[in-house]
């Protein structure tokens, strides 16, 4: 029985670590395509995601850079991750200021579509409209 | 009796008032209003904004050794099943680029001709006995028009697809290129596609 256990837990482990080994985090596999692991199979699935939708969970916005490109124009790059499962969409419009901190009029501050899958890291980018542009608001609102 | 009918149809005519959808302006800057399967100009605005940011961000439009490009509108082929008139989407872009500081665009040539007709009145009112009438400083001479360098062209064109049963698909392309009108390279190019699904009655045209 002791040796039986032993080997059992020797596959559990190998297994994990097998799976860990080669994980690259440039690639996701996405659930129901990647292998079913002790945290992620058919049993927990529908716990995790009935969990998540009761907390609540969404876009987080991880990181905002700018960066002026070679024609003068002021670029903001948004890195995010969606912690729901479901694919969020959103809308998203990126005002932009001048040094006076007053907004630049522009046919290009509009409300333009974002989308995330679940679970997956999403990015936008945006480029100033004049070169005077020294900083940026952005504000989203819900897919109608 | 008479009372009586003129009273119903009094009432009849309140009540129809009373159901009438009220007109009301679109707040265009935050429209929360639902999509329709037709092209709307909020359709118009997202491509337009990603065409210029696009244009803007790849550094086409710099010009080697300083100054501004001259640059017209070519053709833009409506190639949809509705009646658009091709400026709802131009008229941002060109507007848009001329903030920028990086281009200026002309009126005297374009895929639609003259972007302003006066320019050539003008020149026939020199040319013409009428033009003996005017101070002759004040009418351009010939050879003052500035060529373009660039040329803005496109295609926007529409496929309608049969979804399911009940549903439709709508999908829109928006294409534009920026060539150079000396050496015939193309220096900039963009898709955009708008998708749209929805019932079978809706009229995409």
């Amino acid at each position: 029985m002791k040796t039986i256990t032993n080997i059992l837990l020797f596959v559990i482990v190998a297994a994990v670590a097998g799976c860990n080994g080669q994980r690259d985090s440039r690639i996701h596999l996405r659930e129901e395509v990647g292998s079913d692991t002790l945290g992620n199979n058919i049993v927990t699935r529908p716990v995790t995601h009935a969990f998540s939708v009761l907390i609540g969970e969404g876009i987080e916005v991880t990181q905002a850079v700018t960066k002026r490109n070679d024609a003068g124009f002021l670029e903001l790059y948004v890195n995010g991750y969606n912690r729901s499962y479901k694919t969020k969409r959103f809308r998203y419009r990126v005002e932009w200021l001048d040094e006076n901190g007053l907004l630049i009029q522009s046919k290009t501050s509009v409300w333009l579509p974002g989308s995330a899958m679940g679970q997956s890291p999403f990015s936008l980018k945006a480029v100033a409209p004049v070169p005077k542009a020294v900083n940026f608001r952005m504000d989203t609102r819900k897919w109608e | 009796m008479k009372t009586r009918t003129i009273e119903i149809i009094a009432l009849i005519s309140i009540l129809l008032t009373g159901c009438a959808q009220k007109t009301v302006n679109i707040d265009v800057v935050n429209d929360e209003g639902k999509a329709v399967m037709a092209l709307d100009y909020r359709d118009f605005d997202q491509a337009a904004s990603g065409m210029i940011q696009s244009m803007l961000g790849s550094g086409a439009l710099k010009k080697p050794g300083g100054g501004r490009y001259v640059v017209t509108t070519g053709r833009i082929v409506n190639d949809t099943m509705q009646r658009i008139d091709t400026d709802q989407l131009m008229a941002k872009v060109e507007e848009e680029l001329m903030n920028s500081g990086q281009v200026v665009m002309t009126s005297a040539v374009g895929g639609k001709g003259a972007g302003d007709k006066m320019i050539y009145e003008v020149r026939d009112i020199r040319d013409s006995a009428v033009g003996d009438e005017f101070k002759k400083d004040t009418i351009p001479a010939k050879r003052q028009l500035i060529a373009p360098e660039l040329s803005i062209s496109g295609k926007i064109f529409q496929r309608n697809i049969r979804y399911d049963k009940n549903r439709q698909q709508v999908e829109y392309y928006f294409q534009l290129k920026i060539t150079d009108l000396t050496t015939g390279l193309r220096f900039w190019q963009k898709e955009t596609i708008i998708g749209k699904r929805g019932s079978n009655k809706s009229v995409s045209w």
